[in-house]
């Protein structure tokens, strides 16, 4: 092995490397800019679905069906979104960022135009235990929160019975405590909603 | 090459050879993703693709790599797959992908990949490291299955989020946390074990 000339020794390795990096490059950034429209629009539809969620404007989960609803119905003003109803009654969705146990999350909360009333809860992103904390996501603990008025209390899972409880997650109580305060706060903040008006 | 070098190349890592229980190797990543099946079956998909073509990969290249570089190389290759296998996902089941968060991307620093390459396709042929890395990603998938069935259906009475336990279950909210993981994979083990090596014997 002495015998390696400086060739071998030094500069093969670093053609051989610099060759490998430039093959794996190309093909890792044209698969990402040939897709990357798509995961734009993956993008924007998970923020539209989480409105129409919140305003709670039925849709079938379909991007067109969602996309074209969006269009119709959904106005920005001051990043609150004004979303008019099919019925006419108008909803106002603001996105609100507060600490996880994990990590950001990111909720779409809608308001009846009282300003009080909640019309929905929708997560954007979240990034909780699989199973547990991110069980937030699921139907029945978002659905909770419609047509209910806060400040909110945290009660057992399956136990809320008064307009201002809230059932937590068997499990996942700093989640559920997390989650309550992200909502609390979207609740205060409400009037901020009526004076950007 | 052999017929009979295939079929044991193929069915060594899903008994004795066992990339889980025998080598004890990807374990952060079952301990990890087991609590639900569908992220299971996405994530053992994921690794038999990566742990396929990596090694079919470098066996082709071993010749041509320099061994003092060779780790580099082969880091390389693995992370190339594991971004196609997370941008095909962002784009196209973006909800998966959503749910899986971090975990495609760890399938870079997954020991199996990098032991299979180092222990067998740095060695053999393209074609039987390709058998080779295909069949040890089914090895590992295989355990990750019977541990997601398991801690899904007694975490929360469901299957691939189907509910089949009636409401007079009580979710064992342990199953679903990561000791829920160390519990079921320790008893896996020991089964295989039992089932595969002889008391007493050291193969």
């Amino acid at each position: 092995m002495k015998t390696q000339s400086f060739y071998t020794r030094r500069i093969h390795p670093i053609v051989v490397m610099a060759l490998v990096s430039i093959a794996c490059i190309l093909v890792t950034a044209t698969l990402h800019l040939t897709t990357l429209e798509r995961v734009q629009t993956n993008e924007q539809f998970f923020v539209w679905r989480s409105v129409l969620d919140a305003a709670g404007v039925d849709h079938d989960g379909q991007p067109a069906s969602v996309a074209a609803l969006f269009e119709d119905g959904v106005s920005v003003q001051q990043d609150i979104y004004h979303v008019e109803r099919p019925d006419g009654s108008l909803r106002y969705v603001r996105q609100i960022i507060g600490p996880g146990l994990w990590g950001p999350i990111t909720v779409m909360v809608g308001f009846e135009d009282d300003l009080t009333t909640l019309s929905g809860v929708s997560i954007v992103s979240q990034n909780e235990t699989p199973g547990l904390g991110a069980r937030i996501e699921e139907a029945w603990f978002t659905g909770q929160f419609i047509g209910r008025q806060g400040p909110f209390r945290m009660v057992e899972e399956g136990t809320s019975e008064a307009d201002d409880e809230m059932d937590a997650i068997t499990g996942a109580t700093r989640t559920s405590e997390a989650f309550r305060d992200i909502i609390n706060r979207a609740v205060a903040e409400s009037d901020s909603i009526a004076r950007g008006q | 090459m052999a017929p009979g070098m295939v079929k044991k190349t193929f069915l060594a890592p899903l008994g004795k050879d066992n990339p889980v229980f025998a080598q004890i190797l990807g374990i952060c990543s079952t301990l990890a993703v087991t609590n639900k099946l569908d992220n299971t079956v996405v994530m053992s998909l994921g690794v038999i693709f990566t742990l396929a073509l990596s090694s079919w990969t470098i066996s082709l290249l071993r010749k041509a790599i320099p061994s003092r570089i060779r780790m580099m190389v082969e880091t390389m290759v693995i992370a190339t797959y594991v971004i196609i296998v997370d941008i095909v996902l962002k784009a196209f089941y973006p909800d998966m992908w959503r749910q899986l968060g971090p975990y495609v991307g760890l399938i870079i620093t997954n020991c199996i990949v990098m032991g299979r390459i180092e222990a067998f396709a740095m060695q053999n042929k393209p074609s039987l490291s390709l058998i080779d890395g295909f069949a040890s990603g089914i090895g590992y998938a295989y355990v990750l299955l019977v541990i997601a069935f398991f801690r899904e259906l007694l975490g929360t009475g469901t299957l691939f989020g189907f509910q089949i336990l009636g409401s007079w279950w009580t979710g064992w909210a342990i199953m679903v946390m990561p000791p829920g993981g160390f519990f079921m994979l320790a008893i896996f083990m020991w089964i295989a074990r039992e089932a595969f090596f002889k008391e007493g014997s050291n193969e």
